[in-house]
């Protein structure tokens, strides 16, 4: 039997059983992960805008959520669930005009199939509309939310939004 | 024939090395999970080295439980201590919390399973982190959501708000729901974070009840 296997093909096969036998071996992460001891939600950008000075200019707003969890969305699917929410204190100089939200995917947990939660995932967008007047306005807008993954909540949690607000 | 017997000692050797490279790994695995058992101050989550999934580590395992006094929905005191003599499952939850009202079912069926033999669960709501103590309206707020959830899953068994309070003394409650699981003599048997199954739930309420 062994003398019709090459002995390079022996090794290879010893090599990648080590292999695969090893990696079993190896934490993967996956859907079992723990929840991430950072903030589940990042702001990206932009670090910098410029406004026409009085007029309620768009601003998209983006931010990513860590991997393996979800917020609700803005208009959640159940009465007891915490929106999503952007804000900017009054005492910023800046206003927010409006907030625009995307609308959320539609998500069951596997152990709750019945239950459907309308959540972000991955990144999103908030479109807002900035009112600013002239001058550079260091503006620390607040983003309120809640993250879940499959098995466990974090609390609430409220995380700045720096931008540099440029009213010209 | 020489050269098919180097061949097959060399793939022996290295599968050898693999298969001590998975044995040290496991130790290391193991070594790191009692080293932090033994050093965390507050409860975590890290990989079982027994499995593929997570152990929730807490320092209080086999230690007497915290104390607490809070007050339940009436607005009446209840403390852990008068439940001496008792098992309990003190579960920390919240209204927002989807994994926590997945398990609730689960609670009180086994509740009202084991409430004969001595059992009891105080479920414990983390609300109003946020809110200040002298904050009445939204503590009214609060209780008035808490209660409506209670009354919406049927939940029979003592439901204690401003459990957020006891997050520093019960190791941080990072993340519900996390349940402890406390004997008739007041030690803690056992902990949970994060939605696991009814019968692992049981089977800490047995080792409680065992005790």
């Amino acid at each position: 039997m062994l003398r019709s296997i090459k002995p390079a093909g022996l090794v290879l096969l010893a090599l990648s059983t080590g292999i695969v036998a090893f990696a079993q071996l190896i934490p993967t992460g996956g859907q079992n992960r723990p929840a991430p001891k950072s903030d589940a939600v990042q702001y990206l950008f932009p670090e910098q805008v410029r406004v026409a000075a009085g007029k309620s200019t768009p601003v998209a707003l983006h931010f990513r959520i860590a991997q393996g969890m979800h917020i609700n969305s803005h208009k959640p699917s159940d009465e007891f669930l915490i929106p999503t929410v952007f804000s900017i204190p009054d005492s910023e100089g800046v206003k927010l005009d409006s907030a625009s939200y995307p609308g959320g995917d539609m998500i069951t947990l596997p152990s709750d199939p019945k239950t459907k939660l309308n959540v972000y995932t991955g990144e999103f967008i908030i479109q807002a509309k900035l009112i600013s007047p002239a001058g550079n306005h260091l503006v620390q807008g607040k983003l309120r939310y809640q993250a879940c993954n499959d098995s466990q909540c974090l609390p609430p949690k409220t995380i700045t939004v720096p931008i540099d607000v440029i009213g010209k | 024939m020489k050269r098919n017997t180097i061949v097959l000692c060399a793939v022996l050797v290295i599968l050898a090395v693999f298969g001590w490279a998975g044995w040290a790994n496991w130790q290391y695995r193991q070594q790191t999970a009692e080293k932090r058992l033994a050093s965390v101050a507050k409860g975590e989550l890290v990989p079982d080295p027994s499995g593929g999934g997570l152990k929730y580590l807490s320092p209080f395992i086999g230690k007497p439980a915290p104390d607490f006094t809070l007050q339940d929905l009436q607005g009446q005191k209840v403390s852990l201590d008068s439940y001496r003599g008792k098992a309990v499952l003190v579960n920390f939850w919240a209204t927002w919390c989807g994994p926590c009202k997945v398990e609730t079912p689960w609670l009180i069926e086994l509740r009202n399973k084991y409430a004969a033999q001595g059992f009891e669960v105080l479920g414990i709501s983390t609300e109003g982190d946020d809110l200040k103590p002298d904050d009445k309206a939204g503590w009214v707020k609060q209780k008035a959501a808490i209660a409506k959830f209670v009354n919406e899953e049927h939940m029979p068994y003592p439901v204690l708000v401003n459990g957020d309070s006891l997050s520093r003394a019960y190791g941080g409650l990072d993340a519900m729901p996390t349940s402890f699981f406390i004997d008739r003599k007041g030690n803690v048997v056992a902990a949970q974070m994060g939605l696991t199954s009814a019968s692992d739930i049981e089977a800490n309420i047995k080792k409680a009840l065992a005790e």
